[in-house]
């Protein structure tokens, strides 16, 4: 796969999750879908603009606490009845009541692993490089007081001067075209 | 209007008279369901007494299944709003005036509880048997058996009606005295001139904190002595505790019926933001999982120390009939309500979040027959007309005391205004989808 070269996308700063607020929803009305906000703290309300308005991350917890649920009761089925059945206290060897707790702690150890790693994994990380790096204004000012907003190159809407005339108008602190 | 954060702010303005015609809509159907209740009781006592001369056994422990579900819903109220007045938070808030209206309720379940007591001796060994030579006449004749003649002796001192009454009236002169201190102070709270934040919150966490752990001592010996003590041999560690939480799991779930059914009107429709009715909700499917752990560790260990004198009660609800009564309990109580909450979605839904609440009422009735019925037909499960007092008996009782419920509700405006939480209630929610 080539790697991609050019303009990667537009990004504008804002000083406030409010200013940015604003311009992601205009954005999103205006007809854009590839675009995307950068925050230094999470900002439902700037995530709920651009139209991310649920995941697949409790689908993802769900399907794994399942897994764990069944894959502990499986064993402990297998051990107590075929691998190494045990007389204890003369109960039979299919003792569900004792399976529960083992089954239950699994369930919530995958749930807890799948939330976790799938959050991760659907936020695209690791991500060893990513172009708005480039942007020294990003580098600076993502992780402590700054509100990003970017439009993306790959989204048809784009052009280099509409799109920087669209942005201008929501009065951003500034714009920057980030290369790939 | 914007406060000093900034944000848009909402002001609690409407005619909190709408609240009260919802609420005389209420009262209307409870007493209707009422009278259909008690017509219907009163033909299932008087069959059940020329068809299967059940000499009104059924008639009181079914009485004691709905004074217990009314108690739980009335000294649950009180427990669950010195919780909230210690966790703080939003959504105590929300349900603050609904939980005091409950525990303004208790005078009800007093009075309940009196024919309970005045015919203790058709319902508990105890009553009956309440000396050590009534005990041995008993053992001779084959009356009883061996277990429960030393069972009744042992436990003489708790179990006696003397001393029954004695620490009944104890505990509700305790109930009363707090619920009288807390409305009364709640009151004053908001007549204070001034806010005096910290005055009045630290007043009423002083107050609950040693009160909860009053209520959970006193509700332990209530229903030792009322529920418990009908299977006299028995006994379980985890009683109290689980039974604590299986009131909260109810009255939880009757707040939040009340609060989102009165979001059709002011001031509970500017009050009720979506994001505290899923805390609510949250909270709500917290108990579904505690409830579940309580019981099924009671019954964990039981089943591991394998000892006779424990397992009879395990065995007097999984055998014949029970047995389904006990599955369809598990599923009613825990596997419903559970996978129902997990969703975001029916949390944040004010039809659906008020169907899964008035399910879990329904469960909780449903665990109560459970609780109460097989210490008296331990063998089987067998139909009779005794057995349908189950309905009719608890559903006139559980609707009369709602228009009591309801009553006390429209006694005081629905919010409590001399509160921090209130400012912050009122700021204008976050986007949503």
């Amino acid at each position: 796969m080539p790697f991609p070269e050019g303009v990667y996308g537009l990004l504008a700063e804002f000083d406030s999750a409010t200013s940015l607020t604003a311009a992601a929803a205009a954005s999103y009305k205006d007809g854009w879908r590839r675009l995307d906000c950068y925050t230094p703290y999470p900002c439902e309300e700037a995530a709920e603009a651009i139209g991310f308005h649920r995941n697949y991350v409790p689908l993802l917890t769900l399907v794994g606490g399942l897994m764990g649920c069944v894959a502990m009761f499986l064993l402990e089925t297998w051990i107590n009845i075929w691998a190494y059945p045990l007389n204890i206290a003369g109960r039979p060897y299919y003792s569900w009541p004792a399976f529960v707790v083992p089954a239950y702690e699994w369930t919530i150890l995958w749930a807890g692993l799948t939330a976790a790693f799938g959050m991760l994994a659907m936020c695209g990380l690791p991500a060893p490089y990513h172009p708005l790096f480039n942007a020294p204004n990003f580098r600076t000012g993502a992780t402590s007081d700054k509100f990003f907003l970017c439009l993306e190159a790959r989204d048809p809407k784009f052009s280099l001067v509409e799109s920087r005339a669209f942005l201008e108008a929501m009065h951003p602190v500034s714009i920057v075209e980030v290369e790939y | 209007m914007t406060n000093a954060h900034g944000h848009a702010t909402r002001a609690l303005t409407g005619d909190p008279a709408a609240s009260l015609g919802l609420m005389a809509g209420w009262r209307r159907r409870a007493l209707t369901f009422g009278a259909v209740f008690t017509i219907l009781a009163i033909v299932l006592v008087v069959l059940a007494e020329v068809m299967e001369h059940d000499k009104f056994l059924h008639l009181l422990t079914s009485w004691l299944m709905g004074a217990m579900l009314c108690w739980g819903f009335s000294l649950g109220g009180l427990a669950l709003l010195m919780v909230q007045y210690c966790s703080g938070g939003k959504w105590g808030l929300l349900i603050r005036r609904p939980l005091e209206a409950m525990s303004r309720t208790l005078w009800v379940s007093a009075l309940m509880f009196l024919p309970i007591l005045i015919f203790m001796k058709k319902i508990y060994l105890w009553a009956r048997y309440s000396n050590p030579t009534d005990v041995a006449q008993a053992l001779e004749r084959g009356l009883i058996d061996k277990a429960q003649a030393h069972a009744l002796n042992w436990k003489h001192p708790m179990l006696s009606p003397a001393s029954v009454w004695v620490q009944i009236v104890i505990c509700f002169v305790i109930w009363f005295g707090y619920m009288f201190l807390m409305n009364r102070w709640s009151l004053q709270r908001d007549a204070d001139p001034q806010p005096n934040v910290p005055f009045w919150q630290k007043r009423f966490e002083n107050i609950s904190g040693f009160g909860i752990v009053v209520y959970s001592l006193t509700l332990t010996a209530l229903v030792i002595d009322l529920v418990m003590s009908t299977n006299i041999t028995w006994f379980s560690t985890m009683y109290g505790l689980a039974y604590l939480v299986a009131q909260g799991y109810a009255v939880l779930a009757l707040s939040v019926i009340t609060v989102v059914s009165l979001s059709k009107a002011e001031p509970m429709k500017t009050i009720l933001r979506t994001t505290e009715q899923h805390d609510l909700g949250k909270l709500m499917f917290a108990f579904v999982m505690l409830n579940i752990y309580l019981n099924f560790s009671q019954f964990l260990i039981i089943w591991s120390g394998n000892s006779p004198e424990e397992i009879s009660w395990y065995l007097d609800r999984i055998r014949g009939h029970w047995g389904v009564i006990f599955t369809f309990d598990f599923i009613f109580h825990w596997l419903i309500p559970f996978s129902l909450l997990l969703s975001r979605d029916i949390k944040r839904n004010k039809r659906r979040i008020v169907m899964v609440g008035m399910w879990m009422v329904f469960a909780r009735c449903w665990d109560m027959f459970l609780l109460i019925e097989p210490n008296f037909s331990p063998r089987n499960l067998h139909f009779s007309i005794g057995i349908l007092e189950y309905i009719a008996v608890p559903g006139a009782m559980i609707s009369f005391w709602v228009v009591a419920y309801i009553g006390q509700l429209g006694k005081r405006p629905l919010v409590q205004t001399n509160d921090p939480h209130l400012a912050e209630i009122l700021e204008a929610e976050h986007a949503h989808a």
